[in-house]
Order: structure tokens, then C-alpha cells, then sequence
């Protein structure tokens, strides 16, 4: 009798086993099908693109790529991006870890919720204003302006990660340095930075990634010199065609190095979109 | 005196060089700025500015944009007073009237009227008119296109059914062949609200409607002639069309018209290599274009420059632009995009060469031929039409919806005629 | 001495380059646009641009109905995408986390995808797929025999469907947020819970969600703050169609602005949209403080 509860217990533990995973595999369907869908598109022929049903192997061709990387020249678009991207990560870095640091040792609320109201404000609202304010400084079409207006994204994300990670550190670290004879700036750069690598990685990546995504602002700030992926992609639309094909391919080729960057470290960018929300 | 002797010759030299250049290349070395929009004709011209560059010495930093992109960029670039565009391309109905207003094209009536190898003549008087708003000539007529029929020749043949040349017949047609049990439906145009309104303006004025009284400046949005025209548009795409209308550009129209689940399909006339180039479409050897069909006015569809290149007021460099767009839309150049590239000009001579019509289907070139002359406007011409386009639009979807229209003509009309108001010269 | 004098004011200096940058870039815009929103800054109009005071608040509220149905619209959108992604996300992070196996980091990296891509390409694929005639979508459902939709294309699902989207995009931050919350939960509520009796779904209910509360809050402000704000996707699909019927605040902003180019009108509504967020945003952080208290 026993014996045949514990069978039977078994076997619903098994089912709950196939229905747990089966659930599991559903989820991963559901979020993956729309990146092999965008890729495949990017394989097809004009005329066999929307053909349903599907004829998985025909039509198949390598010209969208072509388009992509010859005659839109892409990795013009790709270098102003990582360009427009590193830069603003860089500088919001450089302002943004002091300024969260100091947030998280003397616990400036304020000034935080400065910073971070840029993060409130509708995109719209810097379109103009930034483009005139950056033509009466002759910066219009500069990396320096779109790295500029990318900050406007990357710094309150930084700021928004950075102070609970600087929280986290325990004080007597700071203190203990003080005692010895350090000044701040020595303390901060040399013994708090490097034991806040992780966080400083995490919010790198996720900085990066928020620039190159970015459409709005490279739209009227940037011209053909600066121009990035995003507002690139529309390139395959034109007047009276859309070469639906290209836009695929070039969907794929905007999107595949961020989505490769966040499976090599989705540890930290596990931990950074996370951070915030969870204390500790 | 040696060093005098020295800087003497220098002088003579430099001033021999610069001589020289002077009578060939008056501009060398100067750079223009020209901003254009992702067109064919772009794609046309961008592959010879080199050659445009080595004649001239001009340096030509050229860059392309989405249609709305290119028209909010260059607004947003022209408020702050940026110098830094030279030529641009421009949509004489869509931002003409408000560009001028605002003072940012450059009067070319000098520029054309002393050139005379150019021939300004040449260009289509209804193209000409186009880009002239109150005297100025605000740009050189560069695209037009029609509103015209595409159909299916294969499905008409198949059911016994004749070109329909009339409206009331191309609604009994499309109401023959609708299928939707078997994903086949009768009719498809645009019903996106902004964009369906262009291809609306046939219709309306083939029933005797208008947008508003170009006199008195009297909004005619709810008139029977109007409403007429609106209620055949909508109810060809409410009782024919494909579901998912209300959310279709051209794009979309063509995409289902080229899966074969369509008979009838009435947009611009630019729009036939997406259907009839067979590397992009599958039923580029069934379809046929006709002359937009005729409503109890007559078949009064809209002939349009929907595109032009303009010189901006505030340019530095107005005579190197000029050089650019005389030579860009010169006849040699525009015979070379016309008979080459298959662009439909608005050159005469070049229509009148066999060169230059070498590339069109044949039934196409007869229904652009049929369509010419017609109303030179499709869409309100007023300063605020993207507004008006929205209003008017509204309309539509309301009816293809199935809710009150009338009601809803009868308040766009209201708003229309406030808009109308603060516009009366 | 000037370390010393950095140690001193090292509270002012520290944050000092980041307090001038959010001074120089968004001091200017924010009160050019509070300015605009007070005058009549219309490009295609003939009238001179002069200052009219509050006018143009008076007619977003008394005269635009496009405008009151846009707020409606955008909470309609917000709260719908705020209920999917917080319901499916926690569920789907307590689901993850209930067993242990390997290549779970798998699972990780691509939940971590829809978040981390380019929304304007997502949008563009997406557009593809949902086209009700030739999209993949409804042939889909057409082959298992569900019934079908038109999806972006019609005025009643075009919200669910920009939703849908929405949704795809960012219920795994939710999930994730949970993964995280759930990580640093306290084993012991459940050890003795065991010994209650408790079944599988009361823990969940009565220990598990009371307990991760605190951090669903926070991913849900996030998730506000985005949501209203949403652009990008509904830009590249309907453009705020079929009619007006996805037409989100930010987006009748942008029509404003950029294809009516009533500045100052547009401004005056740049202005209600940044204190709604404000309003929210203060209003959740201060009640959520004296819950916690």
C-alpha cells in the first residue's frame, strides 16, 4: 500500500517534471521567435519574403546583406555608433561615479533625484532646445553633441545603478584610509574603484547599449557623418519602396552585437537591470 | 629686388591659374551641402555626382532622409537659422506653402530666366505652377505622378469582366470578385488616416468635390459632391477591402495586391515598379494599369509634382547650388533618369523623345498619358496641411468603421473652416 | 593643499561636474519649453509669435479632445502593460526559480534579449509579423484553429496589440527583478510553513509575494515611467493609427510638433506630461516610504 503511494506520488512528480519544462520551453519560444523570424526574413528574396506558407530553403539569397554592408555602408553607421556610444559611457562614467559616490556617503537625496529627473523628462522636450543650443556652438553634426545628448540617458541610469552598489560598500573602508593619511580623491580612485569593478562593468554595458538603441536624438542632431544604426535602419525605406528584406538584414545586424554582448555577460546585466530593485 | 622679381611671378602665376579656372571651373573648390530624400530619383543621381564634382570642382556633401525625417529635419535646421544647407529637396504640396511663408526658399525666376540652355519652359506648365506659390519660384519641378488603376488582367479575363472605366463599374466589379471566404477580397487603397486622403482627392473630385472654395475660402468637406466621393472610397474598402485596411499605407496595399488577393488597388502612378518589376513582385505579368475611372464629374484625378529641388534662402553658396540643380535636372541628366531609371520627369522634350520613354509598360505610359492636365493638387494647398490631412482623414476611417460619418464631415468641416480662416490671404 | 581643500568640500566637489551637465542640458530645455508652452509659437501661422499666458492649457483642457483622449489612452496602455508585465513576470521568475537545473543560465541570457534590442527594429519586425493578411501570425493561428485578429490594424486591438508588444519586450525585467528579489528571500518563513502544512500555492500567496513586494514596486515604477513615455514602437508601427486610436500622449506631442509644428502648443503639453511622471513618480516614492515605516 505504501509502495503504491510512493509510485504514485512519483509519477506526479514526473508529470509536474514534463509540465514545468514544457512551460519553461514555451516561455523560450515565445521570447525567441521573433529574433529567428527577423533572421530568416533577412535571408529571402523580395517576391518570397511574405509568402505564405513558408518555403522554408527557397528564395533564399545573401543580397540583403550585401545592400546592407555595400551600398548603405553600414559600418560607417556601426563605427558612429560605437563612436557616439563609448564616448557618452565613458564621460558619463567619468562625472557620474563621483557624483553617485558622494550621493551614497553623505546620502544627497536631492541632488540624486535631480540627476535622475532627467531620466522623467520626454525625450521630445530636448530636441529643439539641444539642436539650437548646439548650432549657436557650432557642434551640430559633432560626435561631441550626440555623445553630449546620450549622456542624458546613460548618466541618471549610472547614477540610478552605482549609488546602492557605493552603498553597499562598507564604510570603514573609506574611513580607515582617511586615518592613514589619504586624501578623498586618492581613497576614492584607488581603493574604492577597484573594488567596484563589477558594478562600474554592469554599468558600462548597460550605458552602451541604451546609446546605440537610441533613435530620437540622433535623428535631428545628427546629419550623414554622424549618423547611427537605429535612424540608419530607416535608409531602406524610401519614397515609394521599402525593401523589407534589408530592413531585416540591417535589424539584424543593429541588434546581433548588443544581443551577443548581453549573453557573454549576462551576469552583470542580470545584476544591473536588477539593481535598485533589490536591496543587497 | 630679387624677392620683388620672385613675388611678381608668383602673381602672374597664381592670377593665370585662377584665370583659367574662372572661365571653366568658376566654382572650384567651393563645397555645397545638398540634403535629399530616399527616392529613386535619388538613387538615380547620387551614382553621377562625381562626374558632376570632376566638371565642376564643386564638392557635393550630399546626405538622404525618410520623407518625414527629411521634412522635420530640415525645419528644425532652417528655425535655428542654420546656413549650412545649400540645395534640399522639397514636397511642393506638402510643406510648399508653409516653407515659403516662412521665407525659406530661394526665388529662382532669376536664375531660370537667364539661363537659357536650361529651358525652364520646358518643364509641364502644370509642374511649373506647381512650385510657384504667390510669384516666387520656389523649386524645380524634379517628380510627378498620377493617381491611376492597377488590376488584375488574369481575374478580369477569367470572369468576363471589362476595364472598369467608371467608378459605379469598378464598384460592381470589385463586388463580383470579392472572396473573402477564400482571402480574396475586390478592392484595396490606402486607409492609414493621413495618407489615404492623396489618393481620397481623385474620388472626390471626380464627383464634383473639393477640399474648399479657392475664392471665398469656404471649407467643402460636408457638401453631397464631397461626401459622395468619401462615401464610394469608404465603401469600397468597407464592403471589398482586405481586413486590416485602416491600418495600411501604400506598403502594405502592395504587399497584399503582390500575394495575389486582390483585383483593383488605385494609388500613385511612382508607386508601378513594386508591382510590375518582376524581381519584386509576383504578378508582374497580370497587371494592368488604366486611367483612374470616371465618377458623374468625369475622371478628374490629380496630376502632382510631389517632389522638387530648392535652393534655401539663407545659403551661401546660391551659384554653386545653382550649378547643381541645373546640371541634376538638366535635359541631358534628366533623359539619362528618365530613359535609364524609369523616373517620371516633368520635361516635355523628354516625354517627346522615344529615349525617354523607352523604359515604361505600355499600358502604364497610357494611363499617366490620360491622366495629365488634371487637378494639380492632392491635398488641401494651405500652410497647415498635415493638420487638415488628419481632419479629413478622420472622416474616412470613421465611415470604414461603420460610424457616423456624416457627423463626422460635418465637425472636421467646422474645424477645417477655423483653419481656413486664420489662412485667408 | 588643495587635496585638503578638496577633502574638505568634497561633498560639493564630487558631484559637482555632473550637477553642471544636468544644469547646462536640461535647465535651458526644460525652461525654453515652460516659456514656449506661454506663447502662440506656430510655424505655419501668419500671426506674429507672442506671449498669451495660460491659454494654451486652457484649451488642451477645454477644447482638445484629441489631447484628453490621448491622457486616457496613454493610462490605458500603461496600466494594461503594467498588469501583463507584472502578473506574467513575477509568475514566470517564481516558476523559473522553483527548480534547479542545468542551464538555467541558458534561460537567463535569453529572457535577457527583448530588453537589451533595438525597440525601432523589434518594432519593424514585429509590424511584419502582425500584418493580419500576409503576416506569419494569423497563418499561425489559422493552422492550429484559433480564431485570428487584425492586431495592429484595427482601432479596438490595436492598444492590446502595442501592449502585446510592449509586453514581449519587458516582462523580463519583471522576471528577472524577481529572479533577483527571490535570491535574497529569508528561507526561514517557508521552513516553518512546511511544518504548518502550508501547499505550494499558499507559501507562494501568504510568504513569497508579501515578501517580494518592496522589489516588484520598484521594477513597476520603472516600468510606469517607460510606459508612459512609450515612443519608438508605436512611432514605427501605426504612428498613432488606425485613426487616433494609439495615439499616446508622447506621440500626439511629437504630431504636434513635428508635423503641425504648433511649438508652443506641443510645449504646453511637454509640460502636463513631465508633471504627470513627476506627480507619479514622487507619489509612489513617498507613499511607499511611510508603508515601509
Amino acid at each position: 500500500m505504501a509502495a503504491k503511494k510512493t509510485s504514485m506520488y512519483r509519477t506526479q512528480r514526473r508529470i509536474f517534471s514534463v509540465l514545468y519544462f514544457v512551460a519553461i520551453f514555451i516561455l523560450l519560444v515565445i521570447f525567441l521567435s521573433p529574433f529567428l523570424w527577423m533572421v530568416y526574413c533577412s535571408f529571402k528574396t523580395p517576391i518570397e519574403l511574405s509568402k505564405l506558407p513558408v518555403n522554408w530553403l527557397k528564395g533564399l539569397t545573401m543580397d540583403n546583406y550585401q545592400k546592407v554592408f555595400v551600398q548603405q555602408n553600414f559600418f560607417k553607421f556601426i563605427k558612429n555608433s560605437v563612436i557616439v556610444a563609448a564616448g557618452s559611457t565613458f564621460f558619463g562614467l567619468l562625472i557620474g561615479l563621483p557624483a553617485s559616490y558622494s550621493i551614497a556617503r553623505h546620502g544627497q537625496k536631492k541632488l540624486s533625484m535631480l540627476i535622475l529627473t532627467s531620466r522623467i523628462v520626454p525625450g521630445i522636450t530636448f530636441l529643439l532646445p539641444l539642436y539650437i543650443m548646439f548650432r549657436e556652438l557650432k557642434m551640430v553634426d559633432t560626435y561631441t553633441s550626440l555623445i553630449l545628448a546620450h549622456m542624458l540617458t546613460g548618466l541618471p541610469f549610472i547614477v540610478w545603478l552605482m549609488t546602492p552598489f557605493f552603498e553597499s560598500l562598507p564604510k570603514e573602508l573609506g574611513e580607515a584610509a582617511v586615518v592613514d593619511g589619504a586624501s578623498s580623491l586618492r581613497t576614492f580612485v584607488s581603493i574604492v574603484l577597484p573594488l567596484s569593478v563589477p558594478g562600474i562593468v554592469t554599468a558600462t554595458i548597460l550605458s552602451f547599449t541604451f546609446s546605440w538603441n537610441n533613435f530620437m536624438f540622433s535623428i535631428v542632431l545628427a546629419t550623414n557623418r554622424t549618423r547611427t544604426v537605429p535612424v540608419a535602419i530607416y535608409n531602406f525605406i524610401s519614397y515609394a519602396s521599402i525593401d523589407w528584406g534589408g530592413l531585416m538584414a540591417a535589424a539584424t545586424v543593429i541588434t546581433l552585437p548588443i544581443l551577443v554582448l548581453a549573453v557573454i555577460t549576462q551576469r552583470y546585466v542580470i545584476r544591473g537591470m536588477t539593481a535598485g530593485a533589490v536591496k543587497g | 629686388m630679387k624677392r620683388l622679381n620672385l613675388l611678381l611671378v608668383l602673381i602672374l602665376i597664381l592670377s593665370s591659374v585662377l584665370s583659367v579656372s574662372a572661365q571653366d571651373k568658376p566654382f572650384d573648390g567651393q563645397t555645397i551641402r545638398v540634403v535629399l530624400a530616399n527616392h529613386a530619383w535619388t538613387d538615380a543621381v547620387a551614382p553621377k555626382i562625381p562626374e558632376f564634382e570632376a566638371l565642376t570642382g564643386i564638392k557635393v556633401e550630399w546626405e538622404s532622409y525618410g520623407e518625414e525625417q527629411l521634412n522635420q529635419k530640415l525645419t528644425t535646421e532652417f528655425i535655428a537659422g542654420n546656413a549650412g544647407v545649400d540645395v534640399f529637396m522639397t514636397r511642393p504640396l506638402q510643406e510648399g506653402a508653409n516653407m515659403e511663408m516662412n521665407g525659406w526658399y530661394y526665388d529662382l525666376a532669376e536664375k531660370t530666366a537667364a539661363d537659357v540652355e536650361y529651358d525652364f519652359e520646358d518643364f509641364t506648365e502644370s509642374s511649373r505652377s506647381a512650385t510657384t506659390f504667390n510669384g516666387t519660384i520656389t523649386a524645380i519641378p524634379l517628380v510627378t505622378e498620377q493617381e491611376i488603376l492597377y488590376y488584375r488582367k488574369d481575374i478580369l479575363e477569367e470572369n468576363g469582366i471589362e476595364v472598369p472605366t467608371t467608378l459605379d463599374e469598378l464598384y460592381a466589379a470589385a463586388e463580383k470578385l470579392n472572396d473573402p471566404a477564400n482571402e480574396f477580397y475586390g478592392f484595396v487603397a490606402r486607409g492609414q488616416r493621413s495618407p489615404l486622403v492623396t489618393q481620397l482627392s481623385s474620388f472626390i473630385y471626380s464627383y464634383g468635390g473639393d477640399w474648399f472654395d479657392r475664392d471665398t475660402y469656404t471649407a467643402t468637406l460636408n457638401t453631397p459632391e464631397t461626401l459622395a466621393g468619401i462615401e464610394m472610397y469608404s465603401n469600397l474598402l468597407k464592403n471589398f477591402g482586405p481586413p486590416g485596411v485602416l491600418n495600411m499605407h501604400w506598403a502594405q496595399c502592395i504587399g497584399i495586391f503582390n500575394e495575389k488577393k486582390v483585383a483593383f488597388y488605385t494609388d500613385a502612378s511612382s508607386l508601378y515598379p513594386n508591382l510590375l518589376d518582376p524581381t519584386k513582385s509576383d504578378v508582374a505579368e497580370v497587371t494592368g494599369c488604366a486611367v483612374f475611372p470616371a465618377g458623374p464629374a468625369g475622371a478628374v484625378m490629380y496630376d502632382i509634382t510631389a517632389w522638387g529641388l530648392s535652393i534655401y534662402a539663407e545659403s551661401q553658396n546660391k551659384d554653386a547650388a545653382w550649378e547643381f540643380i541645373r546640371w541634376a535636372t538638366g535635359k541631358e541628366n534628366s533623359l539619362f533618369i528618365q530613359g535609364e531609371k524609369a523616373q517620371q520627369l516633368a520635361r516635355t522634350s523628354v516625354w517627346n523623345d522615344p529615349e525617354g520613354i523607352k523604359s515604361f509598360p505600355a499600358d502604364w505610359a497610357a494611363a499617366v498619358a490620360g491622366s495629365i492636365g488634371a487637378k494639380s493638387y492632392d491635398r488641401p494647398l494651405i500652410t497647415a496641411v498635415t493638420e487638415a490631412r488628419d481632419l479629413i482623414g478622420g472622416i474616412v476611417v470613421t465611415a470604414i468603421e461603420g460610424g457616423d460619418y456624416l457627423k463626422a464631415a460635418d465637425e472636421a468641416n467646422v474645424k477645417f473652416q477655423e483653419m481656413l480662416n486664420n489662412e485667408k490671404p | 593643499m588643495i587635496s585638503r581643500w578638496i577633502d574638505r568640500h568634497e561633498k560639493h566637489i564630487f558631484p559637482l561636474p555632473a550637477v553642471i551637465f544636468i544644469i547646462l542640458m536640461m535647465v535651458f530645455p526644460l525652461g525654453y519649453t515652460v516659456w514656449n508652452s506661454l506663447t502662440n509659437w506656430t510655424l505655419t501661422s501668419k500671426a506674429p509669435t507672442e506671449f498669451i499666458g495660460m491659454t494654451n492649457y486652457i484649451e488642451l483642457f477645454t477644447k482638445d479632445e484629441r489631447f484628453i483622449q490621448s491622457v486616457w489612452r496613454t493610462f490605458y496602455f500603461t496600466g494594461g502593460s503594467l498588469i501583463i508585465q507584472v502578473t506574467l513576470g513575477v509568475a514566470s521568475g517564481i516558476l523559473i526559480d522553483a527548480k534547479k537545473y542545468p542551464g538555467k543560465r541558458i534561460v537567463n541570457s535569453i529572457l535577457l534579449l527583448p530588453m537589451m534590442a533595438t525597440p525601432v527594429a523589434i518594432a519593424m519586425v514585429w509590424l511584419l509579423i502582425l500584418e493580419p493578411t500576409t503576416g506569419v501570425m494569423n497563418y499561425l493561428l489559422k493552422q492550429v484553429g484559433l480564431p485570428i485578429s487584425k492586431w495592429l490594424s484595427s482601432t479596438s486591438t490595436v492598444i492590446p496589440s502595442l501592449i502585446l508588444i510592449d509586453s514581449w519586450e519587458w516582462t523580463p525585467l519583471i522576471t528577472l527583478i524577481t529572479l533577483a528579489g527571490l535570491a535574497t528571500l529569508p528561507t526561514d518563513p517557508y521552513e516553518s510553513a512546511i511544518v504548518d502544512g502550508a501547499n505550494t500555492f499558499q507559501t507562494i500567496w501568504h510568504i513569497t509575494l508579501p515578501m517580494l513586494r518592496p522589489t516588484i514596486a520598484i521594477g513597476a515604477l520603472l516600468r510606469f515611467i517607460d510606459c508612459f513615455k512609450i515612443f519608438d514602437i508605436i512611432y514605427s508601427t501605426t504612428g498613432g493609427g488606425p485613426g487616433y486610436s494609439s495615439e499616446t500622449l508622447n506621440i500626439y506631442t511629437y504630431q504636434n510638433s513635428f508635423y503641425y509644428f504648433k511649438f508652443g502648443y506641443a510645449s504646453s503639453m511637454l509640460v502636463i506630461f513631465f508633471a504627470i511622471v513627476l506627480g507619479t513618480v514622487l507619489f509612489v516614492t513617498y507613499t511607499r516610504k511611510r508603508l515601509e515605516v
